[in-house]
């Protein structure tokens, strides 16, 4: 996939960028400016032409949603027909005298702009069938009010023979309905087909793109696909997943609206229509067939089939079966769609042989690394304190009545047989699950009712029992997702911006591979790495937030005996400068490592002591050992 | 009053036809893990097959072949197309099963044109019932009677088949019921076409009292998957008291202020998400798509 190429920009392509950036400008200005003219032998026309860019912008929009942040909205309809409705209202209500297009067209993006925030704050939180549905639910709803508010929008007959608006240029204002003046053109048509119009949303169109291009390329573009790739990953390395979606969502509702307003006014009409169930589905189909995740995809699918649409439906009453054929023949044939089939795959890995600045890892403390409290162990204040920590599934206490103290800077393992509750316990630290009783502090602060994300940026952060990782991007690109997420906090709307300016992420993401002796896989994809890697890895990933409390549930798990025990060295390592709790089955680990051991049994804590204290208790050998031999203990 | 009683009646029968393409939509969901955006064309198929039959052969007839046609066409779907999207995301299977419903939709205009059609009911069937001060046509209690004998069969191989115990357990772990060596493949294709058959008898049957045209299936399909989320995904007790809620909420509606019949189902989901996302029947542990 070039997923990851295209959303996580190579650190070392900053020079050249603003060349890069004209020649874009340059191409799609060309492109725009030729269109009508390759259109008329086809048997376009100019109208045509001019729809096609407008309604190439919402698909833009629309594509930022499905392509980018990976969720398929059925309710597109609302934005484009409530940007239509917002502008032609202003247009009739506000000064009709002096018809003014900026006001109408702002109005209208602000307008649903805010509308898809008050959508997206009650649907971001859901996915697939569940977020279409509930789009689609309120796209249903905007319809009825706008058909019921028929004083303000003419109900079922929509709003007709709008008056022609001005688009004001200083001093001047500029008809948009003039055509260009007369140049024949052969077989390309007239030059003076064309309107103002065409000109006027061309350079739209063109600014859309370029925004696209600089957004799904910016920080905020390469966090949103992180998210779309795994947001479990995204959500504990401290992104708020649910506010960049939300974002996302209201970029794409008012580039939606925007082109709404602009295919209005073109029209001088809008037709309830604009909102329907159809509406939606045709954003949906103009985008698939383009080509998801694509730049000019949502263009190129809106361009095919409106064409088709126009010269089609006068001459075969099959045209729209047509179209349904293309379109489940692209997502079958062609997932990417039309436009992939333009260009040559780029390769997995465009990077994958180039190893950059192979540093050995230092010995020292590191200074991005910061030690827990200075240092100290056994300090007077417990860095973890739980009470009466609970959680109920149903009727099941999977934990209960947990009360376990931490002090910085040690090496807690945490045992138990099978079915104890370890990792549900460490996933109420993490604050993946929320406990149903009790209180956990951290550093004296109760945080039992805060987000996992939240936690991150407080210094506690997790590997998981299985590795969650961005598996089609590299570890570098990994690490520097998480050290991302700790340098510039829960949410940044950095749409400008790409994450290659910030020079710490690089330092942090180094560090953090460094440490789990990554450098020499740092430009492998992440799929592709050894089980024993992946485990390292995730460590890594949480290395790199910066963490003062490492939560590792069964970091050798799988593990070969050699590699286990580099992991073991790397582990104890780590655990001089924070504190670290590991829940392990490898014993000889445990007993080897760790500076005290806390037993759970049942899901509440049997024991809590020094290797040898639990090594030698008569309960823990009773209700967890029982399965063991006691040589097996006495090997650590 | 009469006109409350035959609200809430037309409720019921409205309702128990979201139910069938409901409970279709949750064990199709719970075996093979697809949510079927071409359901609404299995119950179109079914009532344009009726219709022919009916027309030409006899009513009873279509009753037998619609069906099996729409079974036959499901196996096909499923063998041909929709066996590749069963591992990918559930964006990508909306997208396709979106897509043939849109080819089934053109298809059946192509075919039978766009106009509403209808087929008469046998003279046997289209006297009325009176019973106290309301007069209901006897087809229309025929029907609900029917489906409701049909949903009890449903529901019998739910709960007392073979298959039915895999399509339970594959609500809860598809990839356990695989583990424990579940002929999941076998179970999956059985109940796609089950859940399709449905579908297509519903389709056949209604097209009497509801008439079809081929934008119908996706009209129905729409509110039955608000019918499923507001059930509870998954869950068949879940289809029935959501489709009977739904369909009188639209009925009723109707009689009161009827420009809002189509918004209120769609206010009562985005209630029902706020409130219960599982559903009001749903399963909390039910894996959330």
């Amino acid at each position: 996939m070039s997923t990851a190429s295209e959303t996580a920009p190579a650190p070392d392509a900053r020079p050249g960028l603003l060349a890069a950036d004209v020649r874009f400008a340059v191409l799609c200005a060309l492109g725009i400016a030729l269109f009508p003219f390759l259109l008329h032998p086809l048997g376009g026309y100019s109208t045509l032409a001019t729809q096609i860019a407008i309604v190439s912008i919402a698909s833009i929009g629309f594509n930022l949603l499905l392509g980018y942040a990976g969720s398929l909205s059925y309710g597109h309809a609302m934005f484009y027909g409530g940007g239509g409705y917002i502008a032609a209202i202003l247009l009739l209500r506000v000064s009709p005298q002096h018809p003014n297009l900026w006001l109408c067209v702002i109005g209208a993006t602000v307008g649903t702009a805010l509308l898809a925030v008050l959508v997206g704050a009650v649907t971001v939180r859901l996915y697939g069938i569940y977020f279409a549905l509930l789009t689609l639910a309120f796209a249903q709803m905007v319809y009825f009010i706008v058909e019921q508010a028929k004083d303000w929008t003419n109900g079922d007959d929509g709003l007709q023979a709008l008056p022609n608006a001005l688009l004001p240029l200083g001093p001047w204002s500029l008809d948009l309905t003039t055509h260009l003046p007369k140049v024949n053109l052969g077989p390309f048509g007239d030059l003076g087909e064309l309107r103002y119009w065409y000109i006027f949303a061309g350079i739209c169109l063109l600014l859309v793109l370029m925004l696209a291009r600089v957004l799904t390329r910016s920080q905020f573009g390469e966090v949103l696909g992180a998210i779309r790739e795994n947001e479990q990953r995204s959500t504990l390395i401290g992104f708020n997943a649910p506010a960049y979606r939300l974002a996302a969502f209201a970029i794409s509702g008012a580039l939606t609206g925007f082109a709404g307003a602009l295919r209005g006014l073109f029209d001088g009409s809008v037709p309830v229509d604009s909102l329907s169930i159809d509406r939606s589905g045709s954003f949906v189909i103009y985008t698939v067939i383009g080509g998801v995740q694509t730049l000019f995809g949502p263009v190129a699918g809106t361009a095919v089939i409106m064409f088709l649409e126009n010269v089609l439906s006068a001459r075969t009453p099959a045209w729209r079966l047509i179209e349904g054929l293309i379109f489940v023949g692209v997502i079958v044939f062609l997932p990417r769609g039309l436009s992939t089939v333009l260009r040559q795959q780029r390769g997995k890995n465009p990077r994958g042989l180039f190893v950059r600045s192979l540093r050995l890892p230092t010995e020292e403390p590191d200074p991005l690394l910061k030690p827990a409290a200075e240092g100290q162990r056994g300090g007077p204040m417990s860095i973890i304190e739980t009470f009466k920590l609970g959680k109920l599934f149903g009727r099941f206490a999977a934990i209960r009545d947990i009360d376990f103290r931490v002090n910085p800077g040690e090496l807690r393992a945490v045992i138990g047989p099978n079915g104890a509750g370890k990792t549900t316990f460490f996933n109420v630290l993490a604050g993946t699950i929320a406990p149903t009783s009790g209180t956990f502090n951290y550093k004296g602060r109760d945080v039992s009712r805060m987000s996992g994300t939240s936690r991150v940026h407080l210094g506690i952060a997790k590997a998981f029992q299985t590795a969650s990782l961005y598996t089609d991007q590299t570890v570098r690109q990994n690490c520097r997702l998480a050290a991302l997420a700790r340098v510039q906090g829960r949410f940044a709307l950095q749409v400008f911006r790409r994450s290659t300016r910030l020079d710490d992420v690089d330092a942090l993401a180094e560090r953090a591979m460094g440490r789990l002796e990554l450098l020499e896989v740092a430009d492998v994809r992440a799929g592709d790495l050894s089980h024993g890697d992946k485990k390292r890895l995730d460590i890594a990933i949480a290395l790199a937030t910066q963490p003062q409390i490492l939560l590792l549930d069964e970091p050798v798990a799988g593990m070969s005996k050699d590699e286990a025990r580099k992991t073991e060295a790397l582990i104890r390592k780590l655990s001089t400068e924070m504190t670290v709790l590991v829940i392990e089955h490898d014993m000889e680990m445990v007993m080897g490592i760790s500076d005290s051991i806390t037993v759970l049994h049942q899901g509440t804590v049997l024991a809590t002591g020094t290797p040898a204290e639990i090594r030698d208790n008569p309960r823990v050998q009773e209700a967890y050992l029982g399965g063991h031999s006691e040589a097996e203990l006495t090997t650590g | 009053m009469e006109a409350f009683f035959e609200a809430l009646l037309g409720g019921l029968i409205l309702g128990l036809i979201y139910v069938a393409i409901a409970v279709g939509l949750t064990i199709i969901f719970g075996t093979l893990r697809l949510v079927n955006f071409a359901h609404g064309a299995f119950y179109a198929i079914g009532a344009y097959v009726g219709l022919v039959i009916a027309q030409h052969i006899g009513v009873g007839w279509a009753f037998v072949a619609a069906p099996i046609a729409v079974a036959l066409f499901a196996i096909l779907l499923d063998r041909v197309v929709l066996r590749m999207f069963y591992d990918k995301e559930p964006t990508a299977q909306l997208l396709v099963t979106f897509g043939i419903a849109l080819v089934v939709e053109e298809t059946l205009r192509l075919m039978f044109g766009a106009t509403t059609q209808q087929y008469k009911m046998p003279d046997a069937l289209s006297g009325s019932v009176t019973f106290g001060p309301i007069t209901y046509p006897a087809y229309r209690l025929l029907f609900a009677a029917g489906v409701i004998v049909m949903l009890a069969l449903v529901w019998l191989f739910i709960e007392r088949t073979t298959y039915g115990l895999i399509v339970r357990a594959g609500i809860r772990d598809r990839i356990m019921v695989q583990l424990l060596g579940g002929n999941i493949r076998q179970a999956s294709t059985i109940v796609f076409a089950l859940g399709a058959a449905i579908a297509g008898l519903v389709g056949a049957a209604a097209t009497p009292i509801y008439s079809i045209d081929p934008a119908t299936g996706f009209a129905f399909l729409v509110p039955s998957f608000v019918v499923v989320v507001v059930g509870g995904l998954g869950s068949f007790w879940g289809a029935v008291l959501g489709g009977l809620l739904i369909g009188e909420l639209q009925s009723l509606t109707n009689l009161a202020y009827a420009p809002a019949s189509n918004v209120v189902i769609y206010l009562a989901m985005a209630l029902v998400l706020l409130l219960r996302p599982q559903g009001l029947l749903g399963e909390s542990e039910v894996i959330r798509q």
